[in-house]
């Protein structure tokens, strides 16, 4: 009962202070919804993941090979450590719409003799599974389906090794192994391009002559096995058969991206959730000291009249809870509706057949909990002054604020007005105050200046690899590699203005204790269509016999130039040799590695081949062109840059545009919380000195101009910190989010910074406009006839 | 100085009729009923009267402070009657110096800058310096108020006060914080500046003996000047008995 009148108190303090209030509140708000968000999307992608993996049996190790009979697959699952194995058949067909001009591939996937067993098995959508002996029923992928408005009962023709087939389609299905499903040779899903279907195997078989035979192993671990012996037994097993590049998980494509996607949002509850928290604690500290110093006669008198401190402590740690309370329901909300946009843009990305934002109460309640505590933390240091006043010194008057010791010569000297010199000492008297205000503002611009910096890195990454690497219009990739004479008939398709061969030869290339999987392009040694790159962005001409690597697999295999490699190749005759590394190049997609044309054909042993060419189109002819050569006898799939690159910028400029949208918020809500927390209490500090400045004559704007001068000072000192903070961050961004498929190069440009600093000026603007109102307020005859 | 003083110049403010209503809700306050006044150049008056009689509601009025419910005010030929906020403030830089029972400095700043702060929006300042020998601080222009005794504090008070050369000075109990002794010096600062700038002055207290330094005295009750006394020889301040 005794509590009840100080529990009235912090509702009429809270009432009062409302705008203060609120402004942390959200600044809290966003600490809670950025950690929601990203402990949230983090928690849906890996266990919706987990979980997907376990109902539908993801494999473990993949491998694809040329042409085994079906009996090894006996030896393959009677290896230590497998479980279970399938034998597939996986070839690319090319699917053929009306309504699709580009060209387009199609994933043939083998389904198992017994409808619904195996491994990577379907979540059916619609429809049904083909019957295992028809020879036209299949099952097809939904985000293609969805890309054609494709249903079940509709028909469709598929090029398969260079006859056209009419399949019917009898459902439509996700699989986990096609979560992101990637086309050959594109840098971003496109369903409208690219699309899987599952077919009996017979009619795959007959389609591709594999009778009696495979192409593709799939294979799951016995809980416990060590993936890296199975991986070399498989090998061992399938080399003769044109295989030996078994991987593991963490080199599948689509469980490769859903890895670094998740490594992202990691990056992310590590940066931004800490700087809401660590901001919205300097403001309680800073709003409740400043609370706490006007209320210290109140705080004297409730002691004399025998209030306990902890009590009156407890008094203010209420109203900080409060505070605390608000911002962590609000930030409930947001949370769980950023979290289901998020959810919606990883639904474009991602094909799971369950993607539910995650209502984890765990979730929920750590982000409360870490929120909580910063509050408090913030609210501890400013109540221990409650507790250190004894009553009698509570209720006398301060002493005017001593400003002896504040740098006052220095300020003194420079010819400097006296409103400007009072600033200034004003500034320097409080200097946690000054500093944590300007490192508040700094950090509003730092999370500017950290998310705006990635549309002109990834314009930098589209320049480099479209315009000054890989400059052909299209490339031809052959389903196998050919004798060169393929080569020279390409060059007369319709339209060809240039051509250049290349050979791409996956090899393994190890370096001590380290090894790489990665595919070796050969190119001309005076290419100018595909070229590789120096790091100064020169094309570098290709050496006689050496690699050049990239520096990403340079870094991964920690060689440098002048080392030698080892180099087994993956197929063909499989030569093992020693290369040495020539040079380092850049490049931003995958790890890669480039050779002579020539000095790689060596190397291999077999013979003069071209794996593809790159080509230079007249752009009139390029409809003439695709018919040619989608029906090129070799032609396994065409790679079109403009298509390429077009998809790449449309799903990064929708994705990066929502994401700069919430960065923006998040920035305004520390820029508005801080610059107008900071205003509220340089006011309520010095109303009487600006009310008697008034007085004396000083006009409402020359007023006003003294307190907006203030603000204006701490923001600009926090530009160069919040530039060189963003920097910081940013860095960091970059090598969290480069993994083995791609590395983002670091493009930051002045305008980032300009831009980072115009949004959160307009936002310290906003909130010195809602003070500048309070000025005009002022209560001139009031402040004469108070004592402060 | 002598030309200042002149009568045939006229009063330097006037008042007529003056009435201020206060309205909080319900409640109405006549904090003024009608009071007429007029004080001459270099005239230094006192203004007496029990708490609540309307004292500060009229200096505040004259000073520009306040605006009246009714009646009108002149500064020589301006009417502040007419003037707005804009016309208010203008007034109060150009012809007014303040000063207050609770000093009002401005912390951050010495005394010399304390002084200067209003030199430096004057028309026709005096140097600060000269401004804080008037009131015999200049030993202590650096300091800041935080080191000066409530008398000093006062005292740079009356020498920012003074500094533009104000043709009024409004002080509003400029003793009332501080003993007598301190109080003593600060009245003397006062007849001192009042003297040497020539500039009228208006002093509200509650100590009756203090009418006895000023050219004229009133007494104010229930908002209306109850009674006005001249006094034809004016005491120094250390002749009063506090
Ligand atoms: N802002 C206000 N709102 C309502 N009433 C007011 C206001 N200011 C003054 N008053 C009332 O007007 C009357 C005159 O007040 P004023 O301050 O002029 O008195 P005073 O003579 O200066 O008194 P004191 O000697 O105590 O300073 C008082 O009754 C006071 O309560
Ligand atoms: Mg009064």
């Amino acid at each position: 009962m005794v509590i009840a009148p100080l529990r009235r108190k912090v509702l009429r303090d809270l009432r009062r202070l409302w705008p203060q209030a609120l402004a942390i509140a959200l600044v809290l708000a966003a600490g809670v919804a950025t950690l929601i968000l990203g402990n949230g999307a983090h928690a849906a992608l890996s266990d919706t993941r987990a979980r997907y993996y376990a109902d539908y049996r993801f494999a473990d190790v993949f491998a694809d090979l040329t042409r085994a009979p079906l009996s090894l697959l006996a030896e393959v699952s009677a290896l230590d450590g497998v479980l279970a194995a399938e034998a597939r058949i996986v070839k690319l067909g090319r699917p053929e719409l009306p309504d699709l001009t580009a060209p387009a591939s199609m994933m043939m996937v083998s389904l198992p003799a017994r409808q619904g067993a195996g491994l990577n098995r379907l979540h059916l959508r619609q429809g049904r599974l083909p019957d295992p002996l028809s020879t036209r029923e299949v099952v097809i992928s939904a985000d293609f389906a969805t890309a054609h408005g494709l249903q079940p009962g509709d028909g469709m023709s598929v090029v398969m090794n260079g006859k056209r087939r009419m399949v019917s389609i009898t459902g439509i299905a996700l699989s986990p192994e096609f979560i992101y499903a990637l086309g050959p040779g594109e840098m971003m899903p496109d369903p409208r391009r690219f699309g899987i279907a599952w077919v009996p195997r017979d009619m795959l078989a007959g389609a591709f002559d594999l009778e009696g035979a495979f192409s593709n192993l799939v294979v799951q671990l016995a809980p416990g096995a060590d993936e890296s012996r199975v991986i070399a037994a498989i090998d061992r097993l399938i080399t003769p058969y044109g295989g030996g590049g078994a991987v593991g998980r963490v080199d599948q494509v689509s469980h490769a991206f859903l890895d670094a996607e998740l490594r992202q949002l990691g990056a992310m509850v590590k940066v931004l959730p800490p700087i809401f928290l660590l901001v919205a604690a300097m403001l309680v500290h800073m709003t409740l000291s400043r609370l706490i110093a006007l209320e210290r006669e109140q705080i004297g008198l409730l002691k004399a009249i025998g209030y306990s401190p902890r009590a009156i402590a407890g008094h203010y740690l209420e109203l900080v809870l409060l505070i605390a309370g608000c911002g962590i329901l609000i930030g409930f909300g947001a949370g769980a509706w950023l979290g289901a946009g998020l959810a919606q843009i990883y639904a474009r990305f991602f094909s799971f057949p369950f993607l539910v934002f995650t209502r984890d109460p765990a979730v929920y309640g750590l982000a409360a909990l870490v929120t909580l505590a910063a509050a408090v933390a913030g609210a501890l240091q400013a109540v221990r002054a409650v507790l250190a006043l004894p009553p009698a010194v509570a209720m006398s008057p301060p002493a005017p604020a001593d400003y002896r010791r504040d740098g006052g010569h220095l300020a003194a000297r420079i010819p400097l007005r006296q409103s400007q010199r009072m600033l200034i000492r004003h500034l320097w008297h409080w200097p946690l105050r000054t500093g944590s205000s300007i490192l508040g503002v700094a950090m509003a611009v730092a999370i500017l200046v950290a998310s705006l910096w990635s549309p002109g890195s990834i314009e930098h990454m589209i320049d480099v690899t479209f315009t000054r690497a890989d400059r052909q219009d299209v490339r031809i990739t052959f389903a196998t590699a050919l004798a060169p004479a393929a080569f020279a008939d390409s060059r007369h398709l319709p339209g060809v203005m240039t051509a250049e061969p290349f050979r791409a030869a996956p090899a393994r290339l190890t370096k001590g204790s380290r090894t790489k999987r990665i595919v070796i392009e050969g190119r001309p040694s005076d290419a100018r269509l595909s070229r590789v790159l120096a790091p100064d962005l020169r094309p570098m001409a290709m050496p006689e016999a050496g690699l050049i690597l990239s520096e990403a697999l340079a870094e991964a295999l920690d060689v440098r130039p002048g080392e030698r490699v080892q180099v087994e190749f993956l197929d063909g005759r499989r030569a093992r040799v020693e290369l040495p590394v020539s040079g380092i190049s850049v490049g931003y997609v995958g790890l890669g590695a480039a050779m002579e044309l020539q000095a790689l054909n060596r190397a291999t042993g077999d013979g003069d081949l071209v794996s593809g060419v790159n080509l230079q189109l007249d752009p009139a002819q390029s409809a003439a062109f695709l018919a040619h050569a989608q029906d090129a006898p070799g032609t396994s799939f065409l790679t079109v840059s403009d298509l390429t690159v077009a998809r790449f910028r449309a799903t990064l400029a929708e994705n990066i545009t929502v994401m700069i949208t919430v960065y923006v918020a998040l920035a305004a809500i520390i820029a508005v919380g801080v610059v107008y927390n900071f205003a509220r209490i340089a006011l309520s500090e010095q109303g009487r000195e600006l009310a008697s400045l008034r007085v004396l004559g000083f006009t409402r704007a020359e007023v006003t101009g003294i307190l907006i001068t203030e603000l204006a000072v701490v923001v600009a000192l926090a530009q160069p910190l919040g530039w060189l903070i963003g920097h910081g961050i940013a860095r960091a961004m970059v090598a969290a989010f480069s993994s083995d498929l791609y590395r983002v190069p670091f493009v930051m440009g002045p305008q980032v910074y300009a831009t980072a600093s115009l949004v959160v000026c307009a936002a310290a603007v906003l909130s010195a406009l809602a003070i500048g109102r309070r000025i005009g307020q002022l209560d001139l005859i009031a402040v004469l006839k108070t004592r402060e | 100085m002598a030309n200042l003083r002149d009568p045939v110049i006229g009063p330097v403010i006037r008042a007529e009729g003056l009435t201020k209503v206060y309205r909080s809700g319900p409640v109405e306050v006549q904090a003024l009923r009608g009071v007429d006044f007029t004080a001459a150049a270099g005239e230094f008056v006192v203004i007496l009267g029990p708490s609540g009689s309307g004292k500060s509601t009229f200096l505040n009025i004259l000073g520009g402070l306040d605006t009246a419910s009714a009646g009108r005010v002149w500064f020589r030929g301006l009417d502040l009657t007419a003037l707005d906020d804009r016309g208010l403030t203008r007034y109060r830089r150009d012809h007014v110096g303040f000063v207050f029972q609770f000093y009002n400095l401005v912390p951050s700043l010495t005394a010399l800058e304390n002084v200067a702060l209003v030199t430096e929006i004057a028309r026709n300042p005096m140097p600060p310096a000269e401004a804080l020998a008037l009131v015999g601080l200049s030993a202590r222009r650096d300091h800041f108020p935080a080191q000066l005794s409530g008398g000093e504090q006062q005292r740079v008070a009356i020498a920012r006060a003074i500094a533009k050369r104000p043709e009024l000075l409004f002080c509003d109990e400029p003793t009332g914080a501080l003993d007598s002794a301190t109080g003593i010096k600060v009245l003397e600062a006062l007849t001192e500046v009042n003297r040497a700038t020539g500039a009228t002055t208006l002093v509200i207290t509650h100590n009756a003996a203090i009418r006895e330094i000023a050219d004229r005295s009133l007494r104010f009750a229930d908002g209306r000047i109850a009674e006005e006394v001249v006094n034809p020889v004016r005491k120094a301040p250390t002749e009063v008995s506090w």
